[in-house]
């Protein structure tokens, strides 16, 4: 085993144990954290062992294992980018509370 | 019955005074959302005798078209009528708009510039981007082709209809959204002829930016994310 595959396969480790940690205290969602455990789980078993990563590709009729993980890693990017505009959007909502009670409050004045 | 004209109103200074006391005669107030203009703006919708109310950071036109509303509520409207704060939309059609609802015909009015009396000088461009508004609404949105004006700004409707259309687009896709939830809803609506005056002013406004094809695909962005969230 290569020195690479051991930092991730530690660094994977440790992401597991902090995702369920986090969990524990309420921080996360025991549903996103089931979601991360897959992404670390995944990540441990092509890392740990590429060969399942081609093999996987060639079933689904992707040449490469490398190419198959960069096509999963932008369709997860793109998910993670849509979580954040949905988010934005939370927070530029809860502004506009703010603001229009604000601005509902010159009412009793009139 | 009292009826409550709401304007939404950014950086409109020089054309607020008119847009009130036009629409004055026709209602028994006025609330005027000052939506940040950081201009003369809402010391102009005093003077010309409109309630004020103000936005301390901009937040759009549907956000401040819904602080008005709900400030009519509580003013105890029995109808709440939506219009622009610039002027555009000729107060003589405004008597038409509120009948349906006075007579308890309908529960939502819209103000149509397709249906007969075409407004004056609607510029070609603007008119191709409102034909393809009105097909994308259809397929993108929902919204149904009955609808002939899909970004109308004037509309009237009664106390509890404000109530139930709980739209929360705070820029420029709350035209469609308040659509899509009347026409989804068992509200009874209609659209009556209504007609906008264009002037090279207001135009270069941009008046909520519906004029660019990007800006279709923004609503919809925009829904799609607040579906969301």
């Amino acid at each position: 085993m290569l020195a690479i595959q051991i930092f991730i396969l530690i660094a994977l480790l440790l992401a597991f144990a902090l995702t369920w940690r986090r969990a524990r205290q309420g921080a996360v969602r025991r549903l996103e954290a089931l979601a991360w455990s897959v992404v670390w789980i995944t990540g441990a078993i092509v890392v740990a062992r590429p060969e399942v990563a081609s093999w996987f590709a060639n079933t689904v009729g992707i040449g490469r294992g490398s190419d198959l993980a960069v096509y999963l890693a932008i369709i997860l990017l793109l998910i993670l980018a849509f979580n954040l505009y949905v988010q934005h959007h939370r927070l530029q909502r809860e502004i506009t509370e703010l603001v229009r009670k604000e601005a509902l409050k010159d009412l009793d004045r009139v | 019955m009292k009826v409550i004209a709401v304007m939404p109103a950014f950086r409109e200074e020089t054309r607020i005074s008119g847009a009130i006391l036009g629409m004055k005669p026709l209602v028994d107030a006025i609330v005027v959302v000052d939506d940040g203009s950081g201009d003369a703006t809402p010391l102009r919708a005093k003077e010309a005798g409109a309630i004020v109310l103000r936005h301390s950071l901009n937040r759009g036109q549907g956000a401040a078209l819904r602080t008005g509303t709900d400030a009519a509520l509580k003013l105890g409207a029995d109808i709440v009528l939506h219009v622009d704060a610039d002027g555009q939309h000729d107060p003589e059609y405004v008597p038409a708009l509120l009948e349906p609802v006075k007579q308890g015909k309908a529960d939502v009015v819209f103000g149509s510039r397709f249906l007969g009396n075409e407004s004056e000088s609607i510029p070609f461009a603007r008119r191709l981007v409102l034909a393809a508004a009105k097909r994308f609404n259809a397929f993108a949105l929902g919204i149904p082709h009955r609808v002939t004006d899909p970004q109308s700004g004037l509309r009237a409707m009664t106390a509890s209809a404000a109530r139930k259309i709980d739209f929360r687009q705070d820029r420029m896709a709350h035209c469609s959204e308040i659509l899509r939830i009347v026409t989804r809803s068992d509200l009874r609506w209609i659209e009556v002829p209504a007609r906008v005056h264009y002037t090279a002013e207001t135009l270069a406004k941009g008046q909520g930016g519906v004029s660019s094809p990007v800006a279709a695909f923004r609503i919809v962005w925009e829904l799609l994310v607040g579906a969301f969230s």
